[in-house]
Protein backbone atom coordinates (compact mmCIF):
# COMPACT_ATOMS: atom_id res chain seq x y z
CA UNK A 1 0.00 0.00 0.00
CA UNK A 2 1.14 3.43 -1.07
CA UNK A 3 1.67 5.40 2.16
CA UNK A 4 1.13 8.53 0.27
CA UNK A 5 -2.22 10.36 -0.61
CA UNK A 6 -2.99 13.16 -3.08
CA UNK A 7 -2.15 15.77 -0.80
CA UNK A 8 1.74 14.97 -1.02
CA UNK A 9 2.66 16.13 -4.21
CA UNK A 10 5.56 18.28 -3.75
CA UNK A 11 7.38 19.37 -7.17
CA UNK A 12 9.97 21.06 -5.00
CA UNK A 13 13.34 18.37 -4.73
CA UNK A 14 11.93 17.20 -8.48
CA UNK A 15 12.55 20.87 -9.98
CA UNK A 16 16.20 20.78 -8.26
CA UNK A 17 17.22 17.78 -10.03
CA UNK A 18 15.68 18.98 -13.19
CA UNK A 19 17.83 22.52 -12.39
CA UNK A 20 21.05 20.56 -12.23
CA UNK A 21 20.02 17.40 -14.80
CA UNK A 22 18.00 18.54 -17.48
CA UNK A 23 17.12 14.68 -18.55
CA UNK A 24 15.63 14.13 -15.26
CA UNK A 25 12.40 15.81 -16.22
CA UNK A 26 11.83 12.68 -18.16
CA UNK A 27 10.78 10.36 -15.02
CA UNK A 28 7.42 12.25 -14.95
CA UNK A 29 6.18 10.10 -17.44
CA UNK A 30 6.70 6.70 -15.39
CA UNK A 31 3.74 5.09 -14.83
CA UNK A 32 5.18 2.62 -11.82
CA UNK A 33 4.84 -0.62 -13.76
CA UNK A 34 7.55 -1.95 -12.26
CA UNK A 35 9.58 -3.50 -15.32
CA UNK A 36 12.79 -1.55 -14.06
CA UNK A 37 12.71 -3.44 -10.80
CA UNK A 38 11.69 -6.76 -11.93
CA UNK A 39 15.06 -6.64 -14.00
CA UNK A 40 17.43 -4.73 -11.90
CA UNK A 41 20.00 -7.12 -10.56
CA UNK A 42 20.53 -4.90 -7.35
CA UNK A 43 17.05 -5.14 -6.33
CA UNK A 44 17.27 -8.49 -6.52
CA UNK A 45 20.17 -8.50 -3.60
CA UNK A 46 18.96 -4.98 -1.78
CA UNK A 47 16.16 -3.05 -1.12
CA UNK A 48 17.05 -1.21 -3.66
CA UNK A 49 13.39 -0.23 -5.73
CA UNK A 50 14.04 2.18 -8.64
CA UNK A 51 9.65 2.84 -8.80
CA UNK A 52 10.09 3.79 -4.87
CA UNK A 53 12.50 6.10 -5.47
CA UNK A 54 11.14 7.88 -8.69
CA UNK A 55 7.94 8.11 -6.36
CA UNK A 56 9.24 9.57 -3.66
CA UNK A 57 10.91 12.38 -5.91
CA UNK A 58 7.39 13.29 -7.25
CA UNK A 59 6.12 13.26 -3.56
CA UNK A 60 8.96 15.87 -2.77
CA UNK A 61 10.59 12.75 -0.32
CA UNK A 62 14.21 13.89 0.27
CA UNK A 63 15.01 10.69 2.43
CA UNK A 64 16.11 9.31 -0.54
CA UNK A 65 19.19 11.39 -0.17
CA UNK A 66 19.93 9.40 3.03
CA UNK A 67 18.90 5.92 1.87
CA UNK A 68 21.70 3.80 1.42
CA UNK A 69 19.72 1.94 -1.32
CA UNK A 70 20.67 4.57 -3.99
CA UNK A 71 24.12 3.41 -3.43
CA UNK A 72 23.07 -0.28 -4.67
CA UNK A 73 22.34 0.38 -8.35
CA UNK A 74 24.25 -0.64 -10.77
CA UNK A 75 24.93 1.02 -13.35
CA UNK A 76 24.07 -1.71 -15.66
CA UNK A 77 21.28 0.42 -17.81
CA UNK A 78 18.98 -2.42 -17.82
CA UNK A 79 16.19 -0.32 -16.87
CA UNK A 80 16.48 1.87 -19.88
CA UNK A 81 16.23 -0.98 -22.14
CA UNK A 82 13.19 -2.48 -20.39
CA UNK A 83 11.44 0.62 -19.37
CA UNK A 84 8.30 1.21 -21.61
CA UNK A 85 8.40 5.08 -21.68
CA UNK A 86 10.91 7.34 -23.83
CA UNK A 87 14.22 8.73 -22.12
CA UNK A 88 13.95 7.76 -18.38
CA UNK A 89 17.36 7.82 -17.88
CA UNK A 90 17.49 5.99 -14.12
CA UNK A 91 21.34 5.35 -14.12
CA UNK A 92 21.64 9.22 -14.67
CA UNK A 93 19.37 9.78 -11.75
CA UNK A 94 21.16 7.91 -9.22
CA UNK A 95 24.43 9.67 -10.67
CA UNK A 96 22.44 12.53 -9.93
CA UNK A 97 21.04 11.70 -6.18
CA UNK A 98 24.01 10.28 -5.09
CA UNK A 99 25.89 13.23 -6.08
CA UNK A 100 23.22 15.38 -3.96
CA UNK A 101 24.16 12.55 -1.35
CA UNK A 102 27.58 13.23 -1.37
CA UNK A 103 26.88 17.36 -1.15
CA UNK A 104 24.86 16.88 2.08
CA UNK A 105 27.34 14.25 3.61
CA UNK A 106 25.49 11.43 3.10
CA UNK A 107 27.38 9.33 0.92
CA UNK A 108 29.91 7.00 1.90
CA UNK A 109 33.43 7.90 3.02
CA UNK A 110 36.03 7.36 -0.70
CA UNK A 111 39.39 7.99 2.11
CA UNK A 112 38.01 4.68 3.68
CA UNK A 113 37.90 2.57 0.35
CA UNK A 114 41.40 2.19 -0.43
CA UNK A 115 40.75 0.86 -3.74
CA UNK A 116 39.50 3.91 -5.19
CA UNK A 117 41.88 6.02 -3.14
CA UNK A 118 44.55 3.44 -4.73
CA UNK A 119 42.68 4.10 -8.25
CA UNK A 120 42.33 7.67 -8.05
CA UNK A 121 46.14 8.24 -7.01
CA UNK A 122 46.96 6.11 -10.09
CA UNK A 123 45.19 7.69 -12.60
CA UNK A 124 46.33 11.33 -11.52
CA UNK A 125 49.56 10.07 -11.33
CA UNK A 126 50.01 7.65 -14.78
CA UNK A 127 46.60 8.21 -15.95
CA UNK A 128 45.51 4.52 -15.87
CA UNK A 129 43.81 2.70 -13.07
CA UNK A 130 46.30 -0.27 -12.56
CA UNK A 131 49.85 -0.35 -12.54
CA UNK A 132 52.15 -1.50 -15.29
CA UNK A 133 50.06 -0.61 -18.35
CA UNK A 134 50.50 -2.91 -21.45
CA UNK A 135 52.91 -0.67 -23.66
CA UNK A 136 54.53 2.71 -22.80
CA UNK A 137 52.93 4.72 -19.99
CA UNK A 138 51.65 8.17 -21.02
CA UNK A 139 53.89 11.42 -20.90
CA UNK A 140 54.17 13.83 -18.07
CA UNK A 141 52.93 16.09 -19.97
CA UNK A 142 49.27 14.20 -20.34
CA UNK A 143 48.96 13.49 -16.64
CA UNK A 144 49.76 17.28 -16.06
CA UNK A 145 46.40 17.87 -18.30
CA UNK A 146 44.39 15.13 -16.33
CA UNK A 147 45.24 17.03 -13.15
CA UNK A 148 44.30 20.32 -14.70
CA UNK A 149 40.60 19.00 -15.88
CA UNK A 150 40.45 17.15 -12.71
CA UNK A 151 40.52 20.39 -11.30
CA UNK A 152 38.28 20.86 -8.11
CA UNK A 153 37.18 17.42 -8.47
CA UNK A 154 36.06 14.95 -5.35
CA UNK A 155 39.17 12.81 -6.80
CA UNK A 156 41.34 14.96 -6.25
CA UNK A 157 40.29 15.18 -2.81
CA UNK A 158 40.17 11.30 -2.54
CA UNK A 159 43.76 11.54 -3.30
CA UNK A 160 45.27 14.55 -1.17
CA UNK A 161 43.49 12.98 1.92
CA UNK A 162 45.41 9.46 1.07
CA UNK A 163 48.40 11.73 0.99
CA UNK A 164 47.93 13.05 4.07
CA UNK A 165 47.21 9.73 5.80
CA UNK A 166 50.57 8.23 4.39
CA UNK A 167 52.36 11.67 5.75
CA UNK A 168 50.76 11.19 9.22
CA UNK A 169 51.46 7.70 9.27
CA UNK A 170 55.37 8.18 7.86
CA UNK A 171 55.24 11.00 10.79
CA UNK B 1 24.85 22.26 -33.30
CA UNK B 2 24.50 18.49 -32.18
CA UNK B 3 28.17 16.61 -31.33
CA UNK B 4 27.62 13.63 -33.49
CA UNK B 5 28.18 10.31 -31.19
CA UNK B 6 30.76 9.30 -33.66
CA UNK B 7 29.96 5.58 -34.27
CA UNK B 8 30.47 3.63 -37.21
CA UNK B 9 27.91 2.78 -39.73
CA UNK B 10 27.99 -0.57 -40.09
CA UNK B 11 24.79 -0.84 -42.07
CA UNK B 12 26.28 1.72 -44.63
CA UNK B 13 29.67 -0.36 -44.99
CA UNK B 14 27.84 -3.29 -45.55
CA UNK B 15 25.53 -1.92 -48.42
CA UNK B 16 28.46 -0.56 -49.96
CA UNK B 17 30.98 -3.37 -49.59
CA UNK B 18 28.31 -6.31 -49.73
CA UNK B 19 30.75 -8.89 -51.09
CA UNK B 20 33.54 -7.73 -48.60
CA UNK B 21 33.77 -5.29 -46.03
CA UNK B 22 37.23 -5.97 -45.60
CA UNK B 23 37.73 -3.27 -48.35
CA UNK B 24 36.20 -0.24 -46.41
CA UNK B 25 39.23 -0.55 -43.91
CA UNK B 26 41.73 -0.60 -46.54
CA UNK B 27 43.98 2.35 -46.53
CA UNK B 28 42.58 3.81 -42.90
CA UNK B 29 44.33 3.30 -40.02
CA UNK B 30 42.40 1.81 -36.80
CA UNK B 31 43.38 2.52 -33.22
CA UNK B 32 43.02 -0.04 -30.70
CA UNK B 33 41.71 1.84 -27.50
CA UNK B 34 43.56 0.79 -24.83
CA UNK B 35 41.70 -0.57 -22.10
CA UNK B 36 43.17 -0.12 -18.61
CA UNK B 37 43.02 -4.27 -18.18
CA UNK B 38 44.47 -5.47 -20.94
CA UNK B 39 47.28 -5.05 -18.45
CA UNK B 40 45.93 -8.10 -17.03
CA UNK B 41 44.74 -9.69 -19.95
CA UNK B 42 47.76 -8.94 -22.73
CA UNK B 43 46.14 -11.67 -25.20
CA UNK B 44 42.70 -9.05 -25.65
CA UNK B 45 44.92 -6.62 -27.08
CA UNK B 46 47.53 -9.24 -28.80
CA UNK B 47 44.33 -11.59 -30.50
CA UNK B 48 43.06 -7.80 -31.92
CA UNK B 49 46.31 -6.64 -33.30
CA UNK B 50 47.69 -10.07 -34.81
CA UNK B 51 44.36 -10.51 -36.09
CA UNK B 52 44.62 -6.94 -38.22
CA UNK B 53 48.21 -7.11 -39.34
CA UNK B 54 47.20 -10.63 -40.59
CA UNK B 55 44.70 -9.06 -42.61
CA UNK B 56 46.93 -6.38 -43.49
CA UNK B 57 44.83 -3.57 -42.00
CA UNK B 58 46.58 -0.32 -40.05
CA UNK B 59 46.77 -0.69 -36.72
CA UNK B 60 48.29 1.75 -34.43
CA UNK B 61 47.72 2.59 -30.32
CA UNK B 62 48.23 5.78 -29.20
CA UNK B 63 50.77 6.48 -26.53
CA UNK B 64 48.95 9.92 -25.43
CA UNK B 65 45.46 8.39 -24.32
CA UNK B 66 44.85 7.71 -21.16
CA UNK B 67 42.31 5.73 -19.33
CA UNK B 68 38.34 6.30 -19.85
CA UNK B 69 37.69 7.26 -16.70
CA UNK B 70 34.26 5.83 -16.32
CA UNK B 71 34.75 4.59 -13.23
CA UNK B 72 35.50 7.86 -11.99
CA UNK B 73 32.45 9.21 -13.27
CA UNK B 74 30.38 6.36 -11.76
CA UNK B 75 31.43 6.50 -8.88
CA UNK B 76 30.97 10.61 -8.85
CA UNK B 77 34.73 11.42 -8.52
CA UNK B 78 34.64 13.81 -11.55
CA UNK B 79 31.57 15.66 -13.45
CA UNK B 80 30.11 15.43 -16.19
CA UNK B 81 32.15 17.88 -17.91
CA UNK B 82 34.87 16.96 -16.76
CA UNK B 83 34.42 13.18 -17.86
CA UNK B 84 33.61 14.24 -20.97
CA UNK B 85 36.42 16.81 -21.53
CA UNK B 86 38.95 13.47 -20.30
CA UNK B 87 37.14 12.01 -23.57
CA UNK B 88 37.55 14.69 -25.76
CA UNK B 89 41.31 14.64 -25.17
CA UNK B 90 41.86 11.22 -25.80
CA UNK B 91 40.00 11.18 -29.14
CA UNK B 92 41.88 14.58 -30.00
CA UNK B 93 44.98 12.52 -29.55
CA UNK B 94 43.58 9.83 -31.46
CA UNK B 95 41.97 11.71 -34.39
CA UNK B 96 45.42 12.88 -35.03
CA UNK B 97 46.61 9.41 -35.91
CA UNK B 98 43.82 7.48 -37.03
CA UNK B 99 40.07 7.35 -38.74
CA UNK B 100 39.10 5.18 -36.51
CA UNK B 101 38.85 3.80 -33.01
CA UNK B 102 38.69 0.05 -31.91
CA UNK B 103 37.23 -0.91 -28.03
CA UNK B 104 37.68 -3.87 -26.76
CA UNK B 105 36.06 -3.31 -23.53
CA UNK B 106 32.49 -2.79 -23.00
CA UNK B 107 32.95 -0.03 -20.45
CA UNK B 108 35.64 2.21 -22.28
CA UNK B 109 33.11 1.92 -25.32
CA UNK B 110 30.28 2.75 -23.14
CA UNK B 111 32.48 5.57 -21.38
CA UNK B 112 33.08 7.16 -24.45
CA UNK B 113 29.64 7.19 -26.26
CA UNK B 114 28.42 8.75 -22.90
CA UNK B 115 30.78 11.50 -22.67
CA UNK B 116 29.85 11.98 -26.24
CA UNK B 117 25.76 11.75 -24.98
CA UNK B 118 26.63 14.46 -22.54
CA UNK B 119 27.78 17.54 -24.93
CA UNK B 120 24.55 17.29 -26.09
CA UNK B 121 23.48 19.19 -23.26
CA UNK B 122 24.75 22.88 -24.11
CA UNK B 123 25.48 23.81 -20.90
CA UNK B 124 27.96 20.72 -20.43
CA UNK B 125 29.13 21.33 -23.92
CA UNK B 126 30.25 24.70 -23.04
CA UNK B 127 31.85 23.62 -19.23
CA UNK B 128 33.49 20.79 -21.43
CA UNK B 129 34.73 23.72 -23.78
CA UNK B 130 36.03 25.64 -20.80
CA UNK B 131 37.90 22.98 -19.32
CA UNK B 132 39.85 22.33 -22.79
CA UNK B 133 40.28 25.93 -23.20
CA UNK B 134 41.89 26.28 -19.64
CA UNK B 135 44.53 23.40 -21.08
CA UNK B 136 45.30 25.76 -24.01
CA UNK B 137 45.90 28.29 -22.05
CA UNK B 138 48.05 26.29 -19.61
CA UNK B 139 50.26 25.60 -22.66
CA UNK B 140 50.62 22.17 -21.38
CA UNK B 141 53.37 20.35 -23.38
CA UNK B 142 56.09 22.18 -25.47
CA UNK B 143 54.78 19.99 -28.36
CA UNK B 144 51.59 20.81 -27.99
CA UNK B 145 50.52 24.17 -27.45
CA UNK B 146 46.50 24.27 -27.10
CA UNK B 147 45.78 21.75 -29.68
CA UNK B 148 42.33 19.88 -27.86
CA UNK B 149 38.73 21.06 -29.00
CA UNK B 150 35.10 19.44 -29.13
CA UNK B 151 35.22 17.14 -32.27
CA UNK B 152 31.97 18.73 -34.04
CA UNK B 153 33.00 17.88 -37.29
CA UNK B 154 35.19 15.10 -37.87
CA UNK B 155 35.66 12.12 -40.01
CA UNK B 156 36.62 9.84 -36.75
CA UNK B 157 34.48 6.96 -36.19
CA UNK B 158 34.26 4.44 -33.23
CA UNK B 159 33.34 1.06 -33.09
CA UNK B 160 32.86 -1.96 -30.80
CA UNK B 161 35.67 -4.87 -31.34
CA UNK B 162 32.90 -7.29 -31.32
CA UNK B 163 31.40 -5.53 -33.89
CA UNK B 164 34.36 -4.94 -36.01
CA UNK B 165 34.53 -8.34 -35.78
CA UNK B 166 31.47 -9.52 -36.77
CA UNK B 167 31.56 -7.22 -39.84
CA UNK B 168 34.60 -9.14 -41.15
CA UNK B 169 33.55 -12.58 -39.65
CA UNK B 170 34.24 -14.48 -43.68
CA UNK B 171 37.82 -12.64 -42.71
CA UNK B 172 38.22 -13.93 -39.61
CA UNK B 173 37.10 -17.65 -40.49
CA UNK B 174 39.73 -17.35 -43.38
CA UNK B 175 42.50 -16.40 -40.87
CA UNK B 176 41.68 -19.84 -38.21
CA UNK B 177 43.67 -22.87 -38.40
CA UNK B 178 41.70 -24.66 -35.26
CA UNK B 179 38.17 -24.97 -34.89
CA UNK B 180 36.09 -25.34 -31.46
CA UNK B 181 35.54 -28.90 -31.76
CA UNK B 182 31.81 -28.91 -30.96
CA UNK B 183 32.35 -27.33 -27.53
CA UNK B 184 29.78 -25.85 -25.90
CA UNK B 185 29.87 -22.13 -25.04
CA UNK B 186 27.93 -19.97 -23.15
CA UNK B 187 28.04 -16.23 -23.86
CA UNK B 188 28.02 -13.57 -21.97
CA UNK B 189 27.21 -9.73 -23.72
CA UNK B 190 27.71 -7.66 -20.91
CA UNK B 191 25.38 -5.13 -19.30
CA UNK B 192 26.98 -2.07 -21.60
CA UNK B 193 26.87 -3.97 -24.49
CA UNK B 194 23.42 -5.27 -24.74
CA UNK B 195 21.55 -2.53 -22.97
CA UNK B 196 23.39 -0.13 -25.09
CA UNK B 197 21.37 1.65 -27.27
CA UNK B 198 23.51 5.02 -27.78
CA UNK B 199 24.88 3.30 -30.83
CA UNK B 200 21.73 2.14 -32.36
CA UNK B 201 19.38 3.94 -35.00
CA UNK B 202 16.70 0.87 -34.98
CA UNK B 203 15.28 -1.88 -33.54
CA UNK B 204 16.68 -4.15 -35.90
CA UNK B 205 20.50 -3.05 -35.42
CA UNK B 206 19.32 -3.43 -32.04
CA UNK B 207 18.46 -6.88 -31.75
CA UNK B 208 20.78 -7.97 -33.97
CA UNK B 209 23.76 -7.10 -31.76
CA UNK B 210 22.02 -9.83 -29.69
CA UNK B 211 23.47 -12.37 -31.86
CA UNK B 212 26.44 -11.86 -32.45
CA UNK B 213 27.88 -14.05 -30.56
CA UNK B 214 26.08 -16.79 -30.27
CA UNK B 215 26.62 -16.89 -34.11
CA UNK B 216 30.34 -16.60 -34.02
CA UNK B 217 30.33 -19.68 -31.56
CA UNK B 218 28.18 -21.88 -33.76
CA UNK B 219 31.04 -20.26 -36.92
CA UNK B 220 33.61 -21.39 -35.22
CA UNK B 221 32.47 -24.49 -34.84
CA UNK B 222 30.94 -24.91 -31.23
CA UNK B 223 27.63 -25.19 -29.69
CA UNK B 224 25.59 -21.85 -28.35
CA UNK B 225 24.14 -22.91 -25.27
CA UNK B 226 21.09 -21.34 -23.30
CA UNK B 227 21.30 -20.42 -19.86
CA UNK B 228 19.15 -18.92 -17.22
CA UNK B 229 21.40 -16.25 -16.08
CA UNK B 230 22.64 -15.14 -19.50
CA UNK B 231 21.76 -11.42 -20.20
CA UNK B 232 22.61 -10.81 -16.24
CA UNK B 233 25.50 -8.80 -14.87
CA UNK B 234 28.75 -10.08 -14.42
CA UNK B 235 28.98 -8.55 -11.14
CA UNK B 236 30.90 -5.93 -11.09
CA UNK B 237 28.14 -3.45 -11.27
CA UNK B 238 30.30 0.05 -11.28
CA UNK B 239 31.90 -1.53 -8.87
CA UNK B 240 29.97 -2.50 -6.50
CA UNK B 241 32.07 -5.60 -6.29
CA UNK B 242 34.33 -3.37 -4.56
CA UNK B 243 31.73 -1.76 -2.55
CA UNK B 244 29.19 -4.37 -1.25
CA UNK B 245 30.81 -7.55 -2.83
CA UNK B 246 29.14 -10.64 -1.01
CA UNK B 247 26.55 -9.24 -2.80
CA UNK B 248 27.64 -8.46 -5.69
CA UNK B 249 29.50 -11.43 -5.97
CA UNK B 250 26.25 -13.50 -5.13
CA UNK B 251 25.52 -12.03 -8.49
CA UNK B 252 28.84 -13.38 -10.25
CA UNK B 253 27.84 -16.57 -8.58
CA UNK B 254 24.60 -17.00 -9.97
CA UNK B 255 25.59 -16.53 -13.59
CA UNK B 256 29.16 -18.80 -13.45
CA UNK B 257 26.86 -21.50 -11.55
CA UNK B 258 23.84 -21.31 -13.76
CA UNK B 259 26.59 -21.43 -17.04
CA UNK B 260 28.05 -24.78 -15.17
CA UNK B 261 24.63 -26.06 -14.71
CA UNK B 262 23.96 -26.62 -18.41
CA UNK B 263 26.84 -28.33 -19.16
CA UNK B 264 28.70 -25.25 -20.77
CA UNK B 265 32.59 -25.80 -21.49
CA UNK B 266 33.72 -22.18 -21.36
CA UNK B 267 32.15 -18.87 -21.27
CA UNK B 268 32.87 -16.31 -24.08
CA UNK B 269 32.47 -12.76 -23.33
CA UNK B 270 33.73 -9.24 -25.42
CA UNK B 271 34.91 -7.39 -22.56
CA UNK B 272 38.13 -7.45 -20.48
CA UNK B 273 35.90 -5.91 -17.00
CA UNK B 274 33.48 -9.14 -17.23
CA UNK B 275 36.51 -10.90 -18.12
CA UNK B 276 38.32 -9.85 -14.79
CA UNK B 277 35.23 -10.57 -12.36
CA UNK B 278 34.03 -13.74 -13.64
CA UNK B 279 37.40 -15.37 -13.65
CA UNK B 280 39.42 -13.27 -10.41
CA UNK B 281 41.17 -16.35 -8.37
CA UNK B 282 40.65 -14.45 -5.25
CA UNK B 283 36.93 -13.67 -6.16
CA UNK B 284 35.94 -17.77 -7.02
CA UNK B 285 37.54 -18.58 -3.45
CA UNK B 286 35.40 -15.77 -1.84
CA UNK B 287 31.92 -17.40 -3.47
CA UNK B 288 33.14 -21.02 -2.12
CA UNK B 289 33.63 -19.69 1.20
CA UNK B 290 30.45 -17.64 1.07
CA UNK B 291 28.25 -19.96 -1.21
CA UNK B 292 29.57 -22.82 -0.55
CA UNK B 293 30.58 -24.31 -4.09
CA UNK B 294 33.86 -23.55 -6.10
CA UNK B 295 32.92 -23.07 -10.11
CA UNK B 296 36.12 -23.86 -12.27
CA UNK B 297 34.44 -22.70 -15.78
CA UNK B 298 37.23 -21.09 -17.49
CA UNK B 299 36.28 -17.92 -19.21
CA UNK B 300 37.71 -16.47 -22.39
CA UNK B 301 37.67 -12.88 -23.95
CA UNK B 302 36.61 -13.03 -27.59
CA UNK B 303 39.67 -11.65 -28.70
CA UNK B 304 41.60 -14.24 -27.19
CA UNK B 305 39.38 -17.05 -28.40
CA UNK B 306 40.42 -15.23 -31.63
CA UNK B 307 43.74 -15.53 -30.92
CA UNK B 308 43.98 -19.71 -30.23
CA UNK B 309 41.64 -20.62 -33.06
CA UNK B 310 44.24 -18.82 -35.30
CA UNK B 311 47.14 -21.09 -33.29
CA UNK B 312 48.74 -18.23 -31.54
CA UNK B 313 51.15 -19.42 -28.91
CA UNK B 314 49.91 -19.62 -25.38
CA UNK B 315 51.15 -17.04 -23.19
CA UNK B 316 50.47 -14.58 -26.00
CA UNK B 317 46.61 -15.79 -26.24
CA UNK B 318 45.90 -16.56 -22.69
CA UNK B 319 47.30 -14.57 -19.55
CA UNK B 320 49.71 -17.04 -17.70
CA UNK B 321 48.65 -16.00 -14.37
CA UNK B 322 45.04 -16.83 -15.60
CA UNK B 323 45.90 -20.50 -16.03
CA UNK B 324 43.54 -22.87 -14.90
CA UNK B 325 43.72 -26.84 -15.22
CA UNK B 326 40.38 -26.59 -17.28
CA UNK B 327 40.97 -23.38 -19.23
CA UNK B 328 44.56 -25.42 -19.77
CA UNK B 329 42.16 -28.19 -20.94
CA UNK B 330 40.06 -26.26 -23.51
CA UNK B 331 42.90 -24.46 -25.30
CA UNK B 332 44.31 -28.62 -25.73
CA UNK B 333 41.39 -29.86 -27.35
CA UNK B 334 40.98 -26.53 -29.37
CA UNK B 335 44.91 -26.44 -30.75
CA UNK B 336 44.87 -30.46 -30.97
CA UNK B 337 46.05 -31.18 -34.61
S1 LIG C 1 20.99 0.65 -13.87
FE1 LIG C 1 20.59 0.47 -11.66
S2 LIG C 1 18.36 0.68 -11.50
FE2 LIG C 1 18.80 0.23 -13.63
S3 LIG C 1 18.59 -2.01 -13.79
FE3 LIG C 1 20.76 -1.55 -13.45
S4 LIG C 1 21.03 -1.71 -11.22
FE4 LIG C 1 18.80 -1.53 -11.61
S1 LIG D 1 9.99 0.71 -16.16
FE1 LIG D 1 9.93 2.93 -16.56
S2 LIG D 1 7.75 3.48 -16.44
FE2 LIG D 1 7.97 1.44 -15.48
S3 LIG D 1 8.25 1.88 -13.26
FE3 LIG D 1 10.30 1.74 -14.18
S4 LIG D 1 10.85 3.86 -14.74
FE4 LIG D 1 8.62 3.83 -14.38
Amino acid sequence: MDKYTDADWNWDFFKELVDDVDENKNIIACISCGKCVGDCPASKISNFNIRKIIQKILRGDRSVLKDSDIWFCFLCERCKRVCPKENINIPLLILNLRNESFKKGYGPKYNDLTKYVEMSERFLTNGTVLDNPLGKELPQDRVDELNEICNFARIKYVFKASKNKKQKKKK
Amino acid sequence: MESQNLVLDLEKIEKAYPENPIEFFKGKKLCLFKACLEAYFPGVRWGIQDLLEALDIEVVTCSQQSCCSGTFFQRNLITRSQFSAINERNLNEMNHQADIVLFSCNGCYNSVLRGRDFLKVPEVKKKTQDILESLKKKDLGENYPGKYDILDNTELRLVHDLDFLYLLKSNVLDSLKFDLKGLKVAVHYGCHYLNLERDKDTVESYLKDKKKLDEFVSLFGGVPVDYQEKESCCGWGASQIVLNPKDALKVTFNKLKSAEDVGADFILMPCPTCLYTLSKPEYREKMFKWFGEMLDIPTIHLNELIAILRGCEEERCITLRRKTPRLEEIFNIITKE
